[in-house]
């Protein structure tokens, strides 16, 4: 499309109208979005006319050039203002008025939000384009990628990035332990950023102020301070195998090898009526191992594993807690609607000294899995249904028998900053 | 930090104030027009609570108003509240509140809307903007009432805003509110949850001028303790503000302020009201 819009404007320079000396140039400014009508429109005789309506719209590229001048006037458009783009080889420019249009259909003073920079070409050029035999149709202007813009000009975010945001959300949690059912409610906050390396195929996922209220009989409380992990794609394999059988042939193993680290983690939970038991983790360092992760590394099934350092702040003492998990996070689509995340994680604690009422070496196996579907967008911020269902094993409670207790969740979340995603595709014509 | 931040409200002053300058018969320019979101407010006032009693308020306040990175072609505006800080020295009832940071972030947007993701995706008119409010570090110490202290150490809310204001100077938001506190009586801590169970308010208006300022706030609802019942309570503060002077351009307001408590107040849930009626400098309130 750029040399189609080169093409164009060296067409439109060797085709000046007779009205126009020859020697003069060709005015093309660039302007700042929105182009406003900076001079006064050409004569009607010059502008070229628009085509009626086609249903559906096509639609205007995000990555071509865009140039805005004067078409005819139309009801919708009385000022004849139009951003403009045009292919050499059919001949045919799509034209999108420049401003929004209201709700009766006319042109308001509104400018399109969200458009790309348009080149303002003045009266010589469109009379060249009359001649070159351009026809102008009508179309929607163009928009970023995950945002698509309707007939009257109004853009939308329909791909959204839940990697890269800060939520606020409820839900119902009921839990299941020893045949008791308790009813319980959910409120959760976080913040979620997740960054691609500029010098590696690597993905940086940084979670911050993390915290999940779950609230009724069997309440619990946890929060983290931070978390880091990253994802990589090595270029080089870990070893290579060749084999000789045959043909000589190399076969690559890849170990996609990265870290995971955490501060300050508090679980804080009251079982059975006694008081409340809060284990502190001070640190944690993991290391992890991709078993498969999507091409952008943004989905992953990996193992992680490595010591941890915990605080259990009711007895005062210190354990180290090694951990193993295995864990996914994957998005389902290319619009970022549907995600699907689980864990299976175990812990241990050890070289604790000996804390009344439970056993020597505690273990703790937690099973999750969650699916999060966005519902609607509310001014561009993603309103989500979140579902999981849960299931913990532990012994590391005084005077509590261990046993499983099950949860399930539905609720929703609603979602701030959550931009596009980076593999976000251009609007398609409806 | 601080001298970085006087450094920032210093440049976010300059500059903007060429419809603010008045010139007196004498040539002498002074300015007529102030910003009470943006400065370094200090105030004193007489209290009533219980007894009349003298108050002093301290506060950095900064107010910012930028375009979304990720929603281009929107409005962010956001109001900033830093190491604010009441104490009331009275004889028999002393009492000092302080707050680390609070903060409303309002994004306008010119027509707002819900998106139903279909296929072809619809559009249906949503008339609100939408804030959010965080609260950290609240804490509220009352000597008369024990060694004891009210820490809320966070609290956000999810604000609707009806009135869709395009300019900083109007607001009414409103919406669920999540939080978390503690209040320590010298022996025991108990936390108290706030799980979307709270209601929050929050309204705005001044004047273009920047001369007269009412701010209301308020938060009502439900707060569940671990291991007791959970119960109702509520806080609502008002503030009116009225320029009367300005100091080498530094504005001298007249404020009165009413605030009420009903089981929040102090270690002991106490339900109380209070209200004063004092003057507040706003130095760099350009």
């Amino acid at each position: 499309m750029a040399s189609t819009a080169l093409a164009l404007a060296s067409l439109l320079a060797l085709s000046q109208s007779p009205e126009a000396p020859l020697d003069a140039p060709l005015r093309q400014e660039p302007v700042p979005e929105p182009a406003p009508a900076e001079e006064a429109p050409p004569p009607r005789s010059l502008r070229p006319r628009l085509e009626p309506l086609a249903d559906p719209l096509p639609v205007m590229r995000w990555d071509a050039p865009v140039m805005c001048g004067y078409l005819e006037p139309t009801r919708a458009v009385p000022s004849g203002h139009f951003r403009v783009q045009c292919d050499e080889r059919t001949k045919l420019c799509l034209a999108a008025p420049t401003n929004v249009l209201g709700p009766d259909g006319v042109e308001t003073p509104v400018p399109l939000s969200r458009a790309r920079e348009c080149t303002q070409l003045y009266r010589e050029a469109w009379a060249a384009e009359l001649r070159a035999g351009y026809r102008f149709v009508p179309a929607i202007a163009d928009s970023p990628p995950g945002w698509v813009r309707d007939e009257r000009g109004r853009v939308m975010q329909v791909n959204f990035d839940l990697n890269r945001r800060i939520y606020l959300g409820g839900a119902y949690a009921p839990s299941l332990s020893r045949q008791e059912t308790t009813d319980r409610v959910r409120a959760d906050f976080g913040i979620e950023v997740e960054f691609p390396s500029s010098t590696e195929p690597s993905v940086g996922r940084l979670h911050m102020l993390e915290a999940e209220l779950l609230l009724g009989a069997n309440s619990a409380i946890e929060g983290t301070l931070a978390r880091y992990d990253w994802s990589v794609a090595r270029e080089v394999p870990l070893l290579w195998i060749t084999t000789f059988v045959g043909k000589p042939t190399r076969h690559d193993l890849t170990l996609d090898i990265a870290g995971w680290f955490e501060a300050l983690r508090l679980e804080s939970i009251n079982r059975g009526g006694l008081r409340w038991q809060s284990f502190l983790t001070l640190g944690a360092a993991n290391l992890t191992v991709d078993l498969w992760h999507s091409k952008d590394l943004v989905s992953y099934v990996r193992l992680r594993g490595g010591p941890a350092l915990e605080l259990d702040t009711r007895a005062g003492i210190t354990a180290i807690k090694p951990v193993a998990a295995v864990e996914g996070d994957l998005t389902l689509d290319r619009d970022g609607f549907h995600h699907l995340r689980f864990s299976a994680l175990g812990e241990k604690l050890l070289f604790e000294p000996e804390v009344a009422g439970r056993v020597r070496n505690p273990q703790r196996l937690k099973l999750r899995a969650g699916y999060e579907l966005i519902l609607l967008a509310i001014n561009d911020y993603p309103l989500t249904l979140v579902a999981d269902a849960r299931g913990a094993w532990r012994d590391d409670l005084p005077g509590v028998l261990p046993g499983w207790e099950l949860g399930a969740e539905a609720g929703l979340r609603f979602s701030f900053w959550a931009p596009a995603r980076r593999s976000a595709p251009l609007q398609a014509a409806p | 930090m601080l001298g970085g931040t006087l450094a920032l409200l210093a440049t976010l002053t300059a500059g903007q104030l060429g419809d603010c300058v008045e010139e007196d018969e004498q040539g002498r320019q002074f300015l007529v027009c102030f910003d009470p979101g943006n400065g370094i407010e200090l105030g004193l006032s007489a209290a009533e609570r219980g007894g009349l009693t003298p108050a002093l308020d301290a506060g950095l306040l900064l107010r910012t108003e930028r375009e979304s990175v990720s929603k281009e072609g929107t409005l962010w505006f956001n109001e900033h509240r830093i190491l604010s800080a009441r104490a009331e020295p009275s004889e028999d009832r002393p009492l000092l509140e302080a707050t680390l940071y609070q903060g409303v972030f309002r994004r306008h947007i010119a027509e707002g809307f819900i998106l139903v993701p279909t296929p072809r995706p619809i559009r249906l008119p949503f008339p609100f903007d939408i804030a959010i409010a965080v609260t950290a570090g609240r804490y509220e110490r009352r000597p008369f009432e024990g060694a004891g202290f009210t820490l809320e150490t966070a609290r956000a809310a999810l604000l609707l805003d009806p009135v869709r204001s395009p300019t900083r100077r109007v607001h009414l938001s409103f919406g669920p509110a999540i939080s978390h506190a503690v209040r320590y009586d010298g022996q025991e801590a108990a936390h108290e949850l706030s799980p979307l169970t709270s209601g929050m308010v929050d309204l705005g208006l001044e004047t273009e001028d920047g001369w007269w300022t009412l701010r209301l706030t308020g938060l009502a609802g439900w707060v569940f303790a671990p291991g007791a019942e959970g119960f109702f309570r509520a806080r609502a503060d008002a503030k009116v503000e009225r320029l009367v002077l300005a100091v080498n351009d530094h504005p001298v307001s007249a404020t009165a302020r009413v605030s009420a408590a009903l089981a929040d107040a102090g270690v002991g849930r106490n339900t109380e009201w209070a209200a004063s009626l004092g003057l507040t400098l706003r130095l760099f309130g350009r």
